[in-house]
């Protein structure tokens, strides 16, 4: 048992150690706004790029409006803080049913469709958010945006400083993609793949395909709902330009080029896109058309992305313990 | 008698709607074809208005000279796209990748990521600001007809839109390219058996749609004055819809479609606010979806 355990506990203390320990001292001893910046948005587009993960990856749906849930999220929270004085510990789980909701009184009508006809009813429903976070200046602000002067404190404690602010977005993303990684991870996860892979068997095996999409699409939507509360908390000012069309593309490149389906290929693949045209700041504003290029070498060189599914299964069965131990290296169902 | 107001907005949407027909055309048949959504077809639209704008700016050639070195430019620009985005997900050609789904969106992704270094790299190239177009090339001097005004650039859409239709269904209905195209949309392995070289026709379809995607680039480009790298994202979402509601392989529906959306459009800024009226589009898109999932002039086809 003993090292089994080594084994079982092994990657996840890793991770938990570089995310709540590792990148804050660095942070804390370089002492920038900029690195505090790049790390929290990559936090932030970690836990959206899984949000969509688990649509598009797991459950094979086509999804080209996921900012439009991270803008509501944003909304809710930003609106919820500046009108009502709703505090953090509360507007982010607001912000997140809120996104919920919209996904659902969205997935409704369009849960029928499948493969491109739902990627273009996605892409108009993006759109329809959009233009109304954009042009419904007597709730939303229209094109001048949001500014949000309260920080994020905790029952009343303000974690004004940047350091706390970094340990709330990180604790709310790790706490948020443990959760999807359960629900990638289990019986719901082989769910939502028997959905991808072929929806009419699916509905034969008993499996009541609509409730699983319309669910699945709902807590995708409450994650990425997060996500926009935790990017109005910290940057303290949100517009409708940063929940347009072409955000729902990057999000949709970082889980394509991490591996559809695979959950670390997600979060490997949001940190690529966030921190590479970074890298490449010096030869010029280059983040689009890296977005770009990386997606497309992506997709012809390498189909299975930067970390298919069937390794990222068989990590988590194997390092995180997910599996139940068979006879011998065997590993059996999910636990 | 209808008031001049209402028959302005109409003709008004009636020309909005040509531009998206324009587009919808080149869409509509390469989509019928490989059954994919081609996400560059807006930058092939863009390309052809730049490399219009780039022409008219060294030489200063007639129109005419323009749209036919435009054309060029979007067959090629069209061939390239498929030999990038699109050949490589036909290496396997067995029923079952045919039919999958994975191979389709791998394409529409490939589409899209190609349409995004297109449109930076024009981005980094140009700025992405509105480009200078010289007067005396834009298409919008105004011609009065009775109690409504039109321009020229109406007449010359109208004719072009019409020369597209009508050459594209006698070449799709009267030659041989026109029956491997149909052949290959109608079954790509049944019109492979039958001795139809499916490689060569895709790619001359692509190379029609393109040339169609680019000379709509251009001609719109000059109608409102207006050419810069993100131009084909908008029409090319409104012609998207338009091939939807047309039921996706109908040429002729779509253009149908293109000019209800366009007067409905124009229409809608009567009653509500002009920043709303993209919002047309988004819901009919979403009403027809739910409604009529064959789309207003399709036949029957596979469940969506």
């Amino acid at each position: 048992m003993s090292d089994s355990l080594a084994k079982r506990a092994g990657a996840p203390a890793a991770l938990i150690g570089l995310v709540l320990v590792v990148v804050p001292s660095v942070l804390a001893y370089y002492d920038k706004g900029y690195f505090y910046q790049l790390a929290t948005l990559s936090l932030i587009y970690a836990l959206l790029a899984s949000s969509l993960h688990l649509v598009t990856g797991a459950a094979g749906l086509l999804h080209l409006g996921q900012a439009a849930f991270y803008g509501v999220g944003a909304y809710v929270a930003a609106l919820a803080g500046v009108h009502y004085g709703i505090p953090f510990i509360l507007g982010v789980p607001l912000a997140g049913i809120g996104a919920a909701l919209a996904a659902v009184l969205v997935a409704l009508p369009t849960m029928r469709l499948v493969s491109i006809y739902f990627a273009v009813a996605t892409l108009a429903i993006g759109e329809m958010v959009y233009l109304v976070l954009l042009n419904w200046v007597g709730l939303t602000g229209g094109p001048n945006g949001v500014v949000m002067f309260s920080g994020i404190d905790l029952f009343g404690y303000d974690l004004g400083t940047r350091l706390g602010a970094y340990f709330a977005v990180a604790i709310t993303v790790s706490v948020s993609i443990w959760v999807i990684h359960r629900l990638t991870h289990s019986y719901y996860g082989n769910a939502l793949r028997a959905l991808r892979e072929d929806d009419q068997c699916t509905d034969a095996m008993g499996i009541d395909t609509i409730r699983l999409k319309v669910g699945v699409f709902a807590i995708s939507a409450f994650f990425a709902g997060v996500a926009g509360a935790l990017w109005a908390y910290t940057t303290g000012y949100i517009s409708p330009e940063d929940f347009s069309f072409s955000a729902s593309i990057l999000i949709l490149a970082m889980v394509v080029v991490g591996g559809l389906g695979s959950l670390p290929g997600a979060i490997i693949g949001a940190l690529l896109l966030i921190l590479l045209p970074e890298a490449l700041r010096g030869i010029g504003n280059l983040r689009n058309i890296t977005v770009g290029i990386t997606m497309l070498s992506v997709i012809i060189f390498l189909p299975r992305g930067l970390m298919g599914e069937v390794s990222a299964l068989h990590f988590f069965r194997s390092r995180f313990a997910s599996a139940w131990p068979g006879s011998g290296t065997r590993k059996v169902g999910w636990r | 008698m209808i008031d001049p107001y209402y028959l302005q907005q109409l003709v008004i949407g009636l020309s909005l709607g040509l531009t998206y027909a324009l587009i919808a055309i080149g869409f509509t048949l390469i989509f019928g074809v490989l059954n994919v959504v081609n996400f560059a077809h807006s930058e092939i639209y863009t390309i052809g208005a730049f490399t219009g704008l780039l022409l008219i700016t060294a030489f200063a050639p007639p129109l005419l000279a323009v749209v036919f070195v435009v054309l060029a430019v979007g067959a090629l620009a069209g061939f390239g796209l498929e030999r990038l985005a699109f050949k490589p997900f036909r290496r396997f050609s067995d029923e079952a990748s045919l039919k999958s789904r994975a191979m389709r969106e791998s394409t529409l992704m490939s589409s899209l990521a190609v349409s995004i270094i297109v449109r930076e790299a024009l981005t980094l190239a140009f700025g992405s600001q509105f480009q200078q177009v010289p007067l005396a090339y834009l298409i919008n001097q105004p011609i009065r007809l009775g109690p409504v005004t039109i321009v020229r650039g109406d007449i010359i859409i109208l004719v072009v839109a019409a020369l597209m239709l009508g050459g594209l269904q006698y070449l799709l209905t009267r030659t041989r390219i026109g029956l491997s195209i149909r052949a290959v949309s109608d079954n790509h392995m049944g019109a492979k058996y039958a001795g139809i070289n499916t490689d060569r026709t895709i790619i001359m379809t692509f190379a029609l749609g393109s040339m169609m995607g680019a000379a709509a680039g251009i001609l719109v480009g000059l109608y409102y004055g207006a050419i810069f790298p993100a131009m084909g994202f908008e029409p090319s979402i409104k012609a998207f819809v338009a091939m939807v509601m047309g039921g996706l392989v109908s040429i002729p529906g779509a253009v149908i479609t293109a000019l209800i959306l366009g007067v409905s459009e124009s229409m809608a800024t009567t009653f509500v606010s002009s920043v709303w009226s993209d919002m047309v589009a988004y819901s009919f898109l979403i009403l027809t979806l739910v409604f009529f999932p064959q789309g207003l002039f399709g036949k029957g086809r596979e469940r969506v």
